[in-house]
């Protein structure tokens, strides 16, 4: 994997990381069903999709140094 | 006299235990609090260290705090805050249609069951909750399928009004509480219907309900 293309899933990752925040943000200042479900269905595989683009990028990166 | 006396009491506060430093649930949401904006802050860091190619190799333990570790932290905070917060009687009332139950249930000149049991302080917290959930981790996850169920209904407004409770009301619900309780256990008007109770036969409401106040017929919102 190019180092632009691991710099481009990290960027995708961080996004959904600030989502996932803001979403958290949203329930833990207005703890309201809605947002609560929204934040449990929504924010938390965004946030599982962030963590795997991450190691995907991390991983991508130790073989590019030939580390792995 | 007894209207001076309950208005002078409901301007009296509780004192809290010496030494009181909140609740759990109060400082799981203080701390949540502080790692979102943590987080925030370290992710915009991150963003704009990315720009610059050579920072690449030092950032790496960043991006990791940033993106997998102190999220992780935020997601288990939010969790935990979210799942004690959706069970409290604001929760419930959060949604329009749930309002006159809510009403009622707060009006200290309600006599209904639920009522009854709440300006009581019969049941301390939660109270919505505590009635309409069964016991046990399957009580729990019954009750949060079922929210997630309402969540869907009232948000696509797939409900019909009178709202209904979904099944006849158990008497585990009662039970919980007061099948172990001597004054119940040992009250004469119990001891002959106590098995049929227990077994179910009879409903707990069939005398002391209905729980909630009739509700007018309206039309759809």
């Amino acid at each position: 994997m190019t180092e632009p293309r691991r710099l481009h899933l990290l960027r995708v990752a961080i996004a959904l990381a600030v989502v996932f925040n803001v979403m958290a943000l949203i329930v833990l200042i207005r703890p309201k069903p809605i947002a609560f479900t929204v934040f449990m269905f929504l924010g938390q595989p965004l946030f599982a999709v962030a963590l795997i683009l991450l190691v995907v990028a991390a991983l991508a990166e130790l073989r590019a140094r030939q580390i792995l | 006299m007894i209207l001076a006396a309950s208005q002078a009491a409901s301007e009296l506060t509780v004192p809290l235990p010496h030494g009181w430093i909140g609740t759990t649930s109060q400082w799981i949401e203080g701390f949540g609090l502080g790692l979102v904006v943590l987080d925030l802050i370290l992710l915009v860091l991150v963003w704009y260290w990315l720009r610059g190619r050579d920072a690449m190799p030092r950032m790496w333990g960043w991006v990791l705090v940033a993106v997998g570790l102190v999220p992780l932290l935020v997601g288990f905070m939010t969790f935990a805050h979210g799942l004690e917060s959706s069970a409290t009687v604001s929760a419930c009332g959060s949604c329009h249609v749930m309002a006159p139950f809510v009403r009622d249930l707060q009006d200290p000149k309600s006599d209904t069951l639920a009522a009854t049991h709440y300006k009581n302080r019969f049941i301390l917290r939660n109270q919505c909750y505590e009635c309409h959930s069964d016991y046990g981790l399957a009580g729990t996850i019954t009750a949060k399928l079922a929210g997630v169920g309402h969540v869907w209904h009232y948000t696509t407004g797939s409900y019909t009004l009178p709202i209904k409770i979904s099944k006849p009301f158990p008497n585990s619900g009662c039970l919980e509480c007061h099948g172990e309780s001597q004054r119940f256990l040992n009250s004469p008007s119990k001891k002959e219907i106590l098995p049929d109770l227990m077994s179910g036969k009879m409903s707990c409401l069939d005398c002391h309900g209905p729980a909630h106040p009739e509700q007018k017929k309206e039309t759809h919102l």
